[in-house]
């Protein structure tokens, strides 16, 4: 193949907005690319995105040369200090096993590590043993069993009662 | 006991400094510790902080057996769901031993939840250990769902050399 671009321009990565909506369980996702476009490209954005990109003669059956991408954003541990999270990578199916998600990923390191970040985080499925295995072997840490947290969510009818101090 | 919830200052670092170090003792992990009140000043007090704090606070009469004044903390930061928008995610929630029981962390995670609407937050996330039962049930009580035991997700990190080997196979 030839060489894979990876991108981080806004116009980009606005477009790539629409491949995500489609590619994900349509009932589940409720925002659109409308907030998409607010809340990553506004002064102080809640993501950052990179996009992978083909030439033109190598664009996908549907025409597309844009064939991944990951989003991300900065945290902070209060032991360790800045980190880099890793929300969603994806790479269309037919451009799979070529190296574009590993390729992905390793330029958010890139990115986390320019900003001073020690930590690349992000949540995978127990069940999804391919990632879980694939990840372990670049020396990846299973910090929810080896060290024993879980992951809580508040939302819905429980984030506002909390928020009002009901509860 | 009168406390007050108010945002945290560049001069609050130094005894959320102290606090973060007592609440890695609590989670059995002091010498997982490495940054100080100078990264927190740095990180979290600039043009685009990297995070937000709240400080619990108590008049002079009923500062605690070493003097301090300052009882508890939150830090927080807002995250993304592609699936359904902005979230706030707690990193930490402590309240000195001796003033729970006082409504000071049900006040200061409240107080997150607030900030978090009113920046149109959907969720609240933060995460548990496993053996730690007061704080799960404390959680569980308000609401919250505990994912990696419902769905199977698992929190997963580079670090050290393992995050630098990946890095340097970006292009």
């Amino acid at each position: 193949m030839s060489p894979l671009v990876i991108r981080r321009r806004a116009a980009d990565a606005r477009r790539e907005t629409e491949l995500a909506e489609y590619e994900k369980v349509s009932d589940q996702i409720k925002i659109t690319q409308r907030d998409l476009e607010q809340d990553g490209f506004s002064k102080n954005p809640f993501f950052h995105g990179i996009i992978a990109e083909v030439p033109e003669h190598l664009k996908s059956k549907d025409g597309h040369p844009k064939i991944g991408y990951s989003l991300y954003f900065c945290t902070y541990s209060s032991w360790k200090g800045r980190a880099v999270y890793m929300e969603d990578l994806y790479v269309r199916p037919e451009f799979r096993g070529k190296g574009i998600g590993k390729a992905l990923m390793a330029k958010v390191a890139q990115l986390g590590l320019a900003a001073g970040c020690t930590q690349l985080n992000f949540t995978v499925l127990d069940w999804n043993k391919s990632s879980l295995d694939f990840y372990l072997k670049q020396g990846c840490w299973d910090v929810t069993s080896d060290l024993g947290y879980h992951c809580m969510r508040c939302e819905g009818d429980a984030l506002q009662h909390l928020a009002q101090g009901d509860l | 006991m009168k406390f007050t919830i108010r945002e945290g200052k560049p001069e609050d670092c130094k005894d959320i400094e102290r606090m973060i170090m007592e609440l890695a003792v609590y989670e059995k992990m002091p010498d997982q510790v490495k940054i100080s009140h100078k990264e927190l000043e740095r990180d979290g007090f600039r043009s685009n902080p990297y995070y937000q704090c709240l400080v619990a606070e108590v008049p002079e009469e009923q500062k605690s057996k070493d003097g301090y004044t300052k009882v508890g903390y939150a830090l927080f930061f807002y995250t993304y769901s592609t699936w359904k928008g902005r979230v706030v995610y707690m990193e930490d929630l402590y309240v000195m031993p001796e003033y729970r029981g006082k409504g000071i962390g049900k006040a200061l995670m409240a107080t997150v939840a607030k900030v978090g609407k009113e920046k149109q937050c959907v969720r609240l996330q933060l995460s548990v250990l496993d053996w730690n039962k007061p704080s799960l049930d404390f959680y569980m009580a308000k609401g919250a769902e505990d994912l990696t035991a419902k769905e199977g997700w698992h929190h997963i990190r580079f670090h050290g050399e393992a995050l630098d080997n990946l890095a340097q196979e970006a292009p």
